[in-house]
């Protein structure tokens, strides 16, 4: 056990830490919780299952064309769901109901038109393990890790030091200043999507690989929102760790008592997060504005 | 001593928006507080009615330090407030509005919440007449079945008052109640204030930036900058003041 | 005869779930993910109080009701205190979590195959009742210092601060009534079916009635209960596949968001009240009083 299952848990944090950081991206520009995210993840994941399917691609081109359907799906989804919103400057209550009605509109896309039956991915990989002397690592956990982990540094290094990012910055600390700083704001608003569309999408086809696929996969988005709280809403930084920490802990409770209580366990760690400190590892604040 | 406030200090990261700030008010007083953009003016009033929890010194009211507590505690206690961006309840009439700052003091149960008990009748109704009294004192009583966003603006600003008396307090602090209102709006303002003072007897603190209100009114002045304290005394004493004009007066006659 | 029946009873007990959500997010503005869970929790605890102890209907429907909301407390406790966002996401979580727990505790639940045995109790009669009672509790709660102050948090949390509100607990006791409520409408539905199993009380029930909510009008108790009407009834008659009903759900929601956010209602409330004066009926009104 041990180094397998940490490294095993690493991948599923990993995992769980591109949800996390997708969702707190929108969180931070639009200030809600975007429950859409978990069925655009299966639908880009199924996009990209159909895809290797009928063009026998490998692993990675896959990964890119999920991403960039998620990105764009994402797009259009901004467009239909919250843009007229944004413009309106309502209130939180309606991007919720809007994120969720898109969410179930995503889901009954894929249920229609997949049916509810489970796929797998083919196998991308020649042999499952990869040995490092007497260690033997799984090669899908591997990939996940350090997918996952790439990706992540790029988006951390274009959210510090570019333009781009600095901008998607000013308009999470305040859109109208930013717009008077001659931001555009909504181009802004839909890079955070397309972004966010596109960490959905990587997450979409490791979650099929490492379960299965099916409609509901979405439903795994759950795991990216606890560890968004465990590590305090509106936090990347915060997001990227409690993600890791919710998929060490998980993996290693999963090992004693079985994987049927994982969502009780996710549950009960973030209960316990909230009465001890509601404000997450990174201890920001987001208290509604005064 | 109603209200003391004793140092009050209050950081945000390294900005310091409020500093060691002093102030005592008695039943009856009118107080003003003026100082140019960014003074800290709005953040002694956020410590004070517990937006914000101090960082550093007290504050008493009638002799109870109520420093740390909530904010609806304070409200409680007998502290209540207005905004300077008016903050009215969306979804609610105007006398709901202005029963909602009543509620927390009404006293039925759950119950009650659900079927109309006598004890729910008899308490909302003592509970609208005291309402419909307190729009009566700001004028508002016509409007009491309107929506508050559909009101004119200077309409608003007497809705905050009136929601803000209705939670029967012995300070009121009133945030800029003259932003962007008329001179004639002014005036009337300047004569609720006057009124309010004298009917109610309680003790209000004053944030405004049109000065021939707070001079109007005041019987002390407290003149902030950065901050910090700069001046304290009567309309007359702060006028004469070289630091508040150097800091205040002189760049806001500059500005005009 | 007995489809049309069946069609009203599983509308009244979904206007009966609404209603609870009405009251969290029509009012409040809070949104529960996990509502249908206690739906759930409702369900699954009558029904095995009465088919394991063979303990009376009612007994069993109370003690339901009574776990539901104390499992509410320990849930609402940590999050009414934190911005709203919170409460959907811990109860996404929490429903998640009862989901797997009905899942794994086959011995009691029966696991994912279902529970099955449950005496049939509910009747036309029985939904029509608890759905006027409740409508009637929903109508009033809005109209009280309760409702004023739920609608004032929704609105203004800082306002609502600075009027002496005290906000966690107006929001728990809003979750609380929800949750109680709620629960009830699971036990109805479970005495009604006869048989329940997980997969039908999933974070997407809970979504299903917000929107619900939100199609009839925010504000609106009148809209609620007609928005829960044409979305449950109106599929069910015209005999859609259940994933297009989603579809077509969802693209109407989306329509009425973009271009009439305040819902087919608004903030209009049928005027019971006026409507009976007309009638001059002795007889009790039949909806409450809503404003």
């Amino acid at each position: 056990m041990s180094v397998q299952i940490i490294i095993n848990g690493l991948a599923l944090g990993a995992v769980y830490a591109l949800i996390a950081t997708g969702f707190s991206i929108i969180f931070n520009v639009l200030k809600f919780s975007n429950f859409s995210h978990g069925a655009l993840m299966t639908l880009s994941a199924f996009i990209g299952y159909f895809v290797s399917v009928g063009t026998g691609l490998s692993l990675f081109p896959v990964i890119l064309i999920s991403m960039l359907a998620g990105g764009l799906i994402d797009l259009a989804g901004e467009f239909v769901a919250f843009r007229k919103l944004t413009i309106r400057n309502t209130s939180s209550i309606y991007y919720f109901v809007s994120s969720i009605t898109l969410g179930t509109l995503f889901e009954g896309i894929v249920t229609i038109w997949v049916g509810p039956n489970f796929y797998n991915y083919p196998r991308f990989f020649k042999s499952m393990v990869v040995k490092f002397g007497s260690l033997i690592v799984s090669t899908s956990d591997l990939i996940m890790f350090i997918t996952s982990f790439a990706i992540l540094m790029i988006l951390m290094f274009f959210i510090q030091k570019t333009r781009l990012g600095r901008a998607l910055r000013a308009v999470s600390y305040d859109r109208d200043t930013a717009s008077l700083m001659g931001i555009n704001v909504y181009a802004t608003i839909q890079m955070a999507f397309f972004i966010s569309g596109c960490l959905a999408g990587l997450a979409g086809v490791f979650l099929g690989i490492n379960y299965t696929l099916y409609p509901q996969l979405g439903n795994l988005v759950v795991k990216g929102f606890i560890a968004s709280v465990i590590g305090g809403l509106g936090s990347i930084f915060g997001a990227v760790v409690g993600a890791i920490l919710l998929g060490l802990m998980e993996t290693l409770l999963i090992n004693f008592i079985g994987s049927g209580y994982a969502p009780v366990f996710s549950f009960l760690i973030m209960l316990v997060f909230l009465l001890v400190r509601p404000r997450g590892i990174a201890g920001s604040n987001v208290q509604e504005k005064a | 001593m109603l209200l003391d406030v004793k140092g009050i200090s209050k950081s945000f990261g390294g900005v310091k928006a409020i500093q060691n700030f002093s102030l005592t008010a008695e039943k009856g007083d009118i107080i003003g507080i003026i100082g140019p953009n960014g003074a800290g003016k709005t953040s002694a009033f956020n410590v004070i009615s517990g937006v914000y929890t101090a960082d550093e010194g007290t504050i008493l009211l009638d002799g109870k330090n109520i420093t740390k507590m909530e904010q609806y505690q304070i409200t409680r206690e007998g502290i209540s407030r207005t905004f300077q961006n008016i903050r009215l309840f969306k979804g609610l009439t105007v006398l709901q509005n202005v029963m909602c700052a009543f509620d927390p003091l009404s006293k039925y149960s759950i119950l009650g919440g659900l079927l109309p008990t006598p004890k729910r009748i008899s308490e909302e109704r003592k509970g609208r007449k005291m309402c419909e009294h307190y729009l009566e004192v700001v004028g508002l009583l016509p409007y009491k079945d309107e929506r508050p966003e559909n009101m004119a603006y200077g309409l608003q600003r007497r809705l905050e008052i009136a929601r803000a008396i209705a939670c029967e307090p012995k300070v009121l602090l009133l945030d800029e109640p003259a932003a962007g209102l008329n001179p004639t709006e002014v005036k009337d303002l300047t004569e609720l204030i006057e009124r309010l003072s004298k009917d109610f007897g309680f003790a209000i603190l004053l944030i405004e930036h049109r000065l021939e209100l707070v001079m109007g009114v005041s019987q002390k002045i407290y003149v902030l900058n950065f901050g910090k304290t700069i001046a304290v005394g009567t309309p007359d004493e702060v006028r004469e003041n070289p630091e508040v004009i150097k800091a205040y007066l002189g760049e806001e006659e500059k500005k005009c | 005869m007995e489809f049309i029946s069946s069609v009203i009873t599983f509308t009244l007990i979904s206007i009966i779930s609404v209603i609870g959500v009405y009251i969290l997010t029509g009012l409040t503005g809070m949104f529960s993910l996990g509502q249908a869970s206690f739906m759930a929790i409702g369900a699954y605890v009558s029904g095995a109080l009465v088919v394991k102890t063979g303990m009376p209907f009612w007994m069993a429907v109370i003690i339901a009701i009574i776990i539901s909301v104390m499992i509410g407390f320990i849930v609402g406790f940590p999050t009414v205190r934190l911005r709203r966002d919170y409460i959907s996401l811990v109860t996404l979580g929490f429903g998640e979590a009862i989901t797997s727990l009905l899942n794994q505790t086959q011995s009691i639940t029966g696991g994912a195959l279902g529970f099955s045995g449950i005496p049939k109790r509910t009747t036309l009669l029985l939904a029509l009742i608890s759905a006027i009672v409740c409508i009637i509790f929903a109508s009033y709660f809005k109209t009280s210092k309760y409702g004023r102050q739920c609608i004032a948090v929704k609105s203004d949390e800082l306002a609502a601060k600075a009027m002496g509100i005290n906000i966690s607990r107006i929001k728990m006791t809003a979750f609380l009534i929800s949750v109680a409520v709620t629960s009830y409408s699971g036990a109805l539905y479970a005495f009604y079916t006869t048989y329940v199993d997980p997969s039908i009380f999933g974070w997407k029930k809970s979504a299903e009635w917000a929107i619900m909510v939100f199609f009839g009008g925010v504000n609106s108790l009148t809209g609620s209960i007609f928005g829960t009407v044409i979305l449950t009834a109106l599929p069910e008659v015209l005999r859609f596949a259940a994933a297009y009903r989603v579809v077509f759900y969802s693209i109407l929601v989306l329509l009425i968001i973009n271009f009439k956010p305040s819902g087919l209602f608004g903030e209009y409330e049928l005027p019971v009240g006026k409507i009976i004066k007309l009638f001059k009926g002795g007889r009790k009104e039949e909806k409450g009083n809503a404003a």
